[in-house]
């Protein structure tokens, strides 16, 4: 299974991606933004299907740029205008789905492709995605621990960060960025529909075990982890799609943390 | 305005700042003069612009017009580190595992990167405010699961680490039951009589205000009038500001809306 090419660079994909998404995870459930993630992920299919279109090979350039455009149109629409955030991101993800599938639609033999983008594809991830994933992971790991405290924070009360001198603006719109190449370079393998679990579950799974943010911080990440390589192992051994077998591994790791939270909590409070 | 003696320096310039939101007006022209030194209470009914003031002062709402200076300078920035800031609450996310320790930390310059620092460590940093407030004993609770009252307090200690002159409080009682209330004003009285400090509170409580505060402005869209709790507290004045008669000395903790 190691010697494979393909499986060697799903591995080091899910090596550098699924920890860093883990680590973004935290804050973007702490601060709501599951849905803006999820938005931006299906954003990407109208970068991909216009990808295609331009005839090129690899749309990851256009996927990611028509993901940071769907993420500055959700942020400028909230600043500019009065409708609500949900509202929003629901016009602009089934709006980019919509543009997405009907590009494809038109385009020859680029229907089998949509499958592999939606649920994710060991096969799909290329040497260039993967270095850009272990830059993606030592940039933004590298800003995200120097400035801890700011993003904690501003996730724990905005006004106060802006008193405490903190960019809050500049800040959030960082975060945005951040979150937006990741959500992005993941879709490869987890696939467009399921890229959002990648942040949320850790998280989730993380909280169960924690007392406190550094531990949440961390277990988050080793959970990512366990469930990023795991899944991308199992999807190889049973010869399935690889977004639903992280996902599923992920989900295991959030009930098995559930039954020993409880079970921590018991025991604390006897 | 008379300011008490003893004080002609201003921590709080406020000269004729109008702002609205969405079209409709909330401040119509408000001055305010606020000495060094003082507990200052706004008062005003629900909508009065109390709130907006405040954010104003800290730069969170732009004004349409009219002038703000802040402990002597004209720029916010160079204000704001001197500033102590504390909402009414933090409205933080149960997920979020987030330890009082982390919180306070988050406030210092020594232990910003409390992530890779010593618990031990930290509290040293975190020195006598921790004990002066009372939170000792709450370090490695989860900010999110603090009642209404326990975060007060750990919201004063977080704006005091910063060593501010000026301690903006927005309705701080807000979500506090009323022992937990009293105590918090008795807290607030301490820390100005200890750090000599400049509070300015948002407040719907009458009675506290009337115990505790040195100085009020009635609001409403206007400053209605000021003048020390005796001068403002009566009848008369609170019916201009509120515009329905209140009476300020049988408020058992019957909040005025």
């Amino acid at each position: 299974m190691f010697t494979e090419p393909f499986m060697q660079r799903a591995l080091l994909a899910a090596l550098f991606l699924s920890p860093l998404c883990a680590l973004l995870g935290v804050f973007v459930t702490a601060r709501r933004m599951a849905f803006f993630s999820d938005t931006i992920s299906h954003g990407a299919l109208a970068g991909i299907a216009l990808g295609f279109w331009w005839g090129l090979s690899d749309p990851t350039v256009p996927m990611i740029l028509f993901s940071l455009l769907v993420a500055g149109a959700i942020l400028w629409l909230k600043e500019n205008t009065e409708l609500l955030t949900d509202t929003i991101m629901a016009l602009l993800l089934s709006g980019s789905v919509s543009f997405g599938i009907m590009v494809l639609s038109l385009l020859k033999g680029y229907r089998g492709e949509l499958h592999r983008f939606l649920f994710g594809d060991l096969l799909a991830v290329g040497s260039r995605e993967v270095w850009t994933a272990a830059a993606l992971l030592v940039v933004l790991g590298g800003v995200i621990f120097s400035r801890l405290s700011w993003l904690t924070l501003l996730t724990a009360h905005e006004e106060m960060a802006h008193v405490c001198g903190i960019p809050v603006r500049r800040v959030n719109y960082l975060f945005v960025v951040a979150l937006t190449f990741t959500v992005a370079l993941s879709i490869r393998l987890i696939g467009i529909m399921l890229v959002t679990s990648l942040l949320v579950i850790p998280a989730a799974t993380a909280r169960n075990l924690s007392r406190n943010l550094r531990q949440h911080l961390i277990f988050s990440v080793l959970a990512g982890l366990v469930g990023g390589v795991g899944g991308t192992l199992l999807a190889y051994q049973f010869d399935v799609p690889c977004g639903p077998m992280v996902v599923l591994t992920a989900i295991g790791l959030f009930l098995i943390s559930l039954v020993a939270g409880r079970g921590r909590q018991k025991s604390r409070a006897i | 305005m008379v300011a008490p003696a003893g004080y002609n320096e201003l921590a709080v310039e406020v000269h004729d700042v109008r702002v609205s939101l969405g079209g409709t007006p909330v401040l119509e022209g408000v001055d305010l003069h606020i000495p060094r030194g003082q507990i200052v209470a706004l008062i005003g009914p629900n909508g009065a612009g109390k709130t907006t003031l405040l954010r104003c002062l800290l730069g969170l709402q732009k004004t349409d017009a009219g002038q703000i200076r802040l402990l002597g300078e004209d720029h916010l920035e160079r204000a704001l580190p001197r500033i102590g800031y504390v909402p009414q609450r933090l409205a933080l996310e149960r997920s979020f595992m987030l330890s009082v320790r982390e919180f306070l930390a988050l406030r210092l310059p020594e232990t910003r990167h409390w992530f890779w620092q010593r618990k031990t460590r930290i509290d040293e940093l975190l020195g006598a405010v921790v004990s002066e407030l009372g939170v000792g004993g709450l370090l490695n609770w989860p900010v999110a699961q603090l009642s209404g009252g326990q975060l007060q307090r750990v919201l004063i200690a977080f704006s005091l680490l910063g060593r501010p002159e000026l301690l903006l409080l927005d309705e701080p009682t807000a979500g506090v039951d009323t022992p937990g209330e009293q105590t918090f004003y008795e807290v607030i009285a301490e820390v100005h009589r200890r750090r000599h400090l400049t509070v300015v509170l948002v407040s719907h409580d009458l009675s506290m205000v009337f115990r505790h505060a040195s100085w009020v402005y009635a609001l409403n869209h206007v400053v209605c009038c000021e003048g020390s709790p005796e001068q403002v507290m009566n009848e008369e004045s609170l019916k201009q500001a509120y515009g329905i008669q209140v009476s300020p000395y049988h408020h058992h903790h019957s909040h005025v809306h």
